[in-house]
C-alpha cells in the first residue's frame, strides 16, 4: 500500500508568517494571543485574540495580487500558506495541474469574515461589493484552484473545529488507496465577528489568553490561521526530503449534543482508537499528544477522559492553542504542522497559562520545553461542534 | 458502489409517489421552493419550529433511511451553504445589535456539519461523519469520499446526500453576482428563454449506498470532477470516465444534463451532446427543481429513477428514446467553472 509522506508545509498564524517563525515562537514559549491590530469588533478592546500580524493589504502585496481583488482574509491567508507548502515540496506547475493532484481544504468561516460587506450584499443595500463570489465556505478552494490551475479532485470540508484534520485524513486515504499521487491538504479561517459573537453567545469565549487544562480555565481564545501540508505517495517523492508520514486517522461522531462532548467521551475514544487501528501504532508508542485543548470546561476534561480510556494512560501532552488561539477550520492542519515540528526537532512545546492543575487528573500538561525524549509518534486531536471528532497519528518519515 | 435506497425532497412532489406518477409542479417565479412534507412523524413539533429549512429537509430525507438501515456505518453529506438562514439571521443580529447579547441557537445551527451531526445524534450513529461544502462540486466530492470508504470497508453501508436551501440572502448575493435572470420566466419556458442567468432551486436527495450488487437500484460506475476545465479537457475527462468502465460514448443510452436556461453557459451541454452523444436520449432536470450548488444529488436521484423504469415527464425530455435506459451519463456544471460527472448503470 502506498504511504502518505509529508513533503511540504506552509503556515501563517499569530506566531508568524512561515514555518520558521512559528517554530521559533513555539521554542521560545511566546504566545501570539494579544490585543488585535486589525480586527474591527467591539471585542477588540476587551478581548485578546490570536490575530495574524499582517494586514490584508500587505498580504495582497506579498502575493502579487491587485489591491481591488475580491479575496477575503480567509482566501489571502490560505494562498499565502499554500505557496509556502508547495514551494517547500518543490511541486512544479505540471504537478499542480495533474489529475493525480488533489486539493483538499477546509473552512468554517469562509467569507463570513467580511461581516459588513456580507450584510450589505445579502440585504441588497448597494450595487454589490467586489466580494460577491468570496462568501461561501468553498470560495477560497475554488479561487486557489483557478489561480494555480489545479484541475484534479478538489473539495472543502466543514466539520467545524475538526475540519482540516479531516482534509489531512481524506488526502492520506486517497493516496493510500492509490487514487492520486499527491494532495495539498489543510484549512483556513480568519477572525470574524460572526464566530467571536457566536462563541461569546455560548459563554465560552475567554477575554484573557486561554488556559488549557487549568482547573479554572475560562474558555477559548479565538485565533486565525491557514496551514497546508503537501502529501505525496512514497513512490512519487523519491529523492525528496520527507518531513513526516501520516500513519493513522480516525473519524467518529460523538452523537451526543450539538455543541458539547459527551461525558463518556464516546467520539473522542472512537477517533483515537480509529487512528491507532489504521496506523498500527500501539498506545505506549505515542510519545506526545498535541491536544485539542480548547480551554473550555467541557472539552479539556472530556479529552483527558477519552485519552485515558483509549490509550490506558495519559502520555505527555500540551495544547498549542495557548499560543495561537483556536483557529477553528485551520486548527487541525495547523496543529499537524506543529506536531511535525515536534517529530523533526524531538521537542515538546509547553502548554502556556496552566497554573492550577485540574482536580480530576493528576497528569498535568507539559509546561516547559522538553528536549529529553525522542518523539517517535504524535497523536493530534481535533473535536468539533455537531460531535465531529478526528484524531491523526503522525510519525517520522523514516 | 450501489444505490440501495433513496429519498428526495425537491420543488416537485418527490417525497411522495406523485412526481413519479406524473404530477408536475410549474413555477412562475425565479425561485422554486421545495414541496416539504409535514415531518410530524419524524420531528417533534417543539424541535421542528426551531429548525432551519435545510435541517428539516436533511432530517426528512436522511432519518427514515437511517431508521430503515440501522447498520449504516457513516454519514457523508454535501451542502454548499448549510444553515444559511441561521447564519444570516445571526449575522444580521451581530450587525443590528452592534455585537450585543445574542442567543446562540442560530450560531450552533448555522454550521453546515450540523445536519450530519444531528442525523448522527438522532440515530446514535458514531461512525464516519463528514460534510463537504465545495460549492458546485460538493456532492461529487462527497460521492468520491463515499466510494473510497466502501473500497476500504467493502461490507459497509453509508448514507450519502446532497442538500441546499433557498434563502433570500444567498439569492441576493448570487443575484448580484449575475447568477439569476432579471425577469421572471415560466418554468415551462426556462430552457428556451435565451437570456443570461437561471433560477434558484433547493432540495435534498439522500441515498443508501454499499458495495453489494444484490437488491441494488443502480450502480455508480464512476464519478469525476474538475475546476476551470477547457471544453477539450472536459471531453477528454468524459471519455476517460467511460474508458475506465470499458465503455465508449455509443454504449451510453441517455444523458442527464444540467441545462438551466442560462444562454451563456448552456452551450457546454450542447457541445457535450454534439460531440459525444449525438444519438442518445437527453433529459433535463433543472427546469423541474431549479439551480443550486448540490443539485447533482437530485440529478442522481432522477437518473436512478430512469433506470428503474420511471417515465419522465415531457418537460424533462429534450430528446426521447423508446427504450428504458441501461447506462446513463450525468454531466453538470456550476457557472461553467466547476464540472462534475457521474456514470450510472443498472
Amino acid at each position: 500500500m502506498p504511504r502518505a509522506i509529508v513533503t511540504g508545509m506552509g503556515v501563517v498564524s499569530a506566531l508568524g508568517r512561515d514555518c520558521r517563525e512559528n517554530l521559533e515562537s513555539l521554542q521560545n514559549g511566546e504566545s501570539g494571543i494579544r490585543k488585535p491590530l486589525f480586527l474591527q469588533s467591539r471585542f477588540s478592546s476587551t478581548h485578546l485574540f490570536g490575530e495574524v500580524k499582517t494586514s490584508d493589504a500587505e498580504f495582497k502585496e506579498r502575493l502579487g495580487l491587485s489591491s481591488d481583488i475580491g479575496f477575503s482574509r480567509t482566501d489571502l491567508m490560505a494562498l499565502h500558506a499554500f505557496e509556502e507548502a508547495v514551494t517547500q515540496a518543490g511541486l512544479s506547475q505540471a504537478d499542480l495541474s495533474s489529475p493525480d493532484t488533489a486539493f483538499i481544504s477546509a473552512s468554517t468561516v469562509g467569507g463570513m469574515c467580511l461581516t459588513d460587506q456580507l450584510y450589505a450584499d445579502s440585504n441588497l443595500l448597494g450595487e454589490g461589493s467586489s466580494f460577491v463570489k468570496a462568501y461561501s465556505f468553498g470560495a477560497h478552494t475554488l479561487s486557489i484552484a483557478l489561480l494555480k490551475n489545479i484541475k484534479g479532485y478538489s473539495t472543502t470540508i466543514n466539520t467545524a473545529c475538526s475540519s482540516s484534520a479531516n482534509s489531512i485524513m481524506l488526502g492520506a486515504r486517497l493516496i493510500k488507496a492509490g487514487k492520486i499521487k499527491r494532495a495539498i491538504v489543510g484549512g483556513t479561517d480568519a477572525l470574524a465577528k460572526f464566530t467571536i459573537n457566536g462563541f461569546n453567545s455560548l459563554q465560552i469565549l475567554s477575554a484573557d489568553s486561554c488556559k488549557p487544562f487549568d482547573e479554572f480555565r475560562t474558555g477559548l481564545s479565538l485565533g486565525e490561521a491557514a496551514a497546508y501540508l503537501v502529501l505525496e505517495s512514497d513512490a512519487c517523492c523519491r529523492g525528496k526530503k520527507g518531513l513526516a508520514e501520516v500513519l493513522g486517522y480516525g473519524n467518529a461522531n460523538d452523537a451526543h449534543h450539538p455543541s458539547a462532548l459527551s461525558d463518556e467521551a464516546v467520539g473522542v475514544v472512537a477517533a483515537i482508537s480509529g487512528a491507532l487501528h489504521t496506523s498500527g501504532v500501539l498506545p505506549e508508542q505515542i510519545s506526545y499528544i498535541n491536544a485539542h485543548g480548547t480551554a473550555t470546561p467541557n472539552n479539556d476534561i472530556t479529552e483527558l477522559k477519552g485519552i485515558q480510556k483509549s490509550l490506558g494512560f495519559i502520555p505527555p501532552y500540551s495544547s498549542t492553542k495557548s499560543y495561537t488561539g483556536h483557529t477553528l477550520g485551520a486548527a487541525g492542519s495547523l496543529e499537524a504542522v506543529f506536531s511535525i515540528f515536534s517529530l523533526l526537532q524531538n521537542e515538546i512545546y509547553p502548554n502556556l497559562n496552566c497554573e492550577t492543575p485540574m482536580k480530576a487528573f493528576s497528569e498535568r500538561p507539559e509546561r516547559k520545553l522538553r528536549r529529553d525524549i525522542p518523539i517517535r509518534f504524535v497523536l493530534s486531536n481535533s473535536f468539533g461542534f455537531a460531535g465531529n471528532c478526528t484524531s491523526l497519528i503522525l510519525g517520522k518519515a523514516s | 458502489m450501489y444505490i440501495k435506497d433513496l429519498s428526495c425532497i425537491s420543488p416537485q412532489q418527490t417525497y411522495s409517489q406523485a412526481f413519479l406518477q406524473g404530477r408536475i409542479e410549474h413555477f412562475k417565479t425565479n425561485h422554486y421552493l421545495a414541496a416539504e412534507p409535514s415531518y410530524e412523524e419524524l420531528i417533534p413539533s417543539s424541535k421542528l419550529r426551531r429548525m432551519g429549512k435545510v435541517m428539516r429537509m436533511g432530517i426528512g430525507t436522511g432519518l427514515p433511511l437511517l431508521n430503515k438501515y440501522p447498520e449504516t456505518k457513516g454519514i457523508i453529506l454535501a451542502t454548499s451553504e448549510g444553515g444559511v438562514e441561521d447564519s444570516m439571521n445571526f449575522l444580521n443580529q451581530v450587525v443590528k445589535y452592534q455585537e450585543g447579547a445574542l442567543t446562540p441557537t442560530n450560531f450552533v445551527q448555522s454550521t453546515p456539519n450540523a445536519i450530519a451531526g444531528l442525523l448522527a445524534l438522532m440515530t446514535k450513529n458514531t461512525g464516519y461523519n463528514v460534510t463537504h461544502v465545495n460549492k458546485g462540486l460538493a456532492f461529487e466530492s462527497a460521492l468520491t469520499d463515499a466510494s473510497l470508504f466502501l473500497e476500504e470497508e467493502p461490507g459497509a453501508r453509508l448514507l450519502l446526500g446532497g442538500l441546499d436551501q433557498f434563502s433570500v440572502y444567498n439569492y441576493n448575493i448570487e443575484l448580484l453576482a449575475g447568477a439569476y435572470k432579471k425577469h421572471f420566466v415560466d418554468s415551462s419556458q426556462l430552457l428556451g428563454s435565451g437570456s443570461p442567468g437561471t433560477v434558484c432551486g433547493e432540495g435534498s436527495a439522500m441515498f443508501i449506498v454499499d458495495s453489494q450488487k444484490k437488491g441494488a437500484l443502480a450502480q455508480i460506475k464512476g464519478v469525476g470532477q474538475g475546476s476551470g476545465l477547457s471544453l477539450a479537457e472536459l471531453m477528454e475527462r468524459l471519455r476517460a470516465l467511460l474508458t475506465s468502465s470499458n465503455l465508449v460514448p455509443e454504449d451510453i443510452d441517455a444523458v442527464v444534463l444540467g441545462y438551466n436556461g442560462d444562454s451563456e453557459t448552456d452551450t457546454w451541454y450542447d457541445k457535450v451532446r454534439q460531440e459525444l452523444f449525438p444519438h442518445q436520449a437527453v433529459y433535463s432536470f433543472k427546469n423541474l427543481v431549479g439551480e443550486y450548488s448540490t443539485v447533482s444529488a437530485f440529478a442522481l436521484w432522477f437518473a436512478t429513477q430512469l433506470l428503474s423504469g420511471f417515465m419522465p415527464p415531457k418537460e424533462a425530455v429534450l430528446k426521447a428514446s423508446g427504450e428504458k435506459p441501461k447506462r446513463i451519463l450525468i454531466y453538470n456544471h456550476h457557472r461553467a467553472v466547476q464540472h462534475g460527472y457521474m456514470l450510472l448503470t443498472v
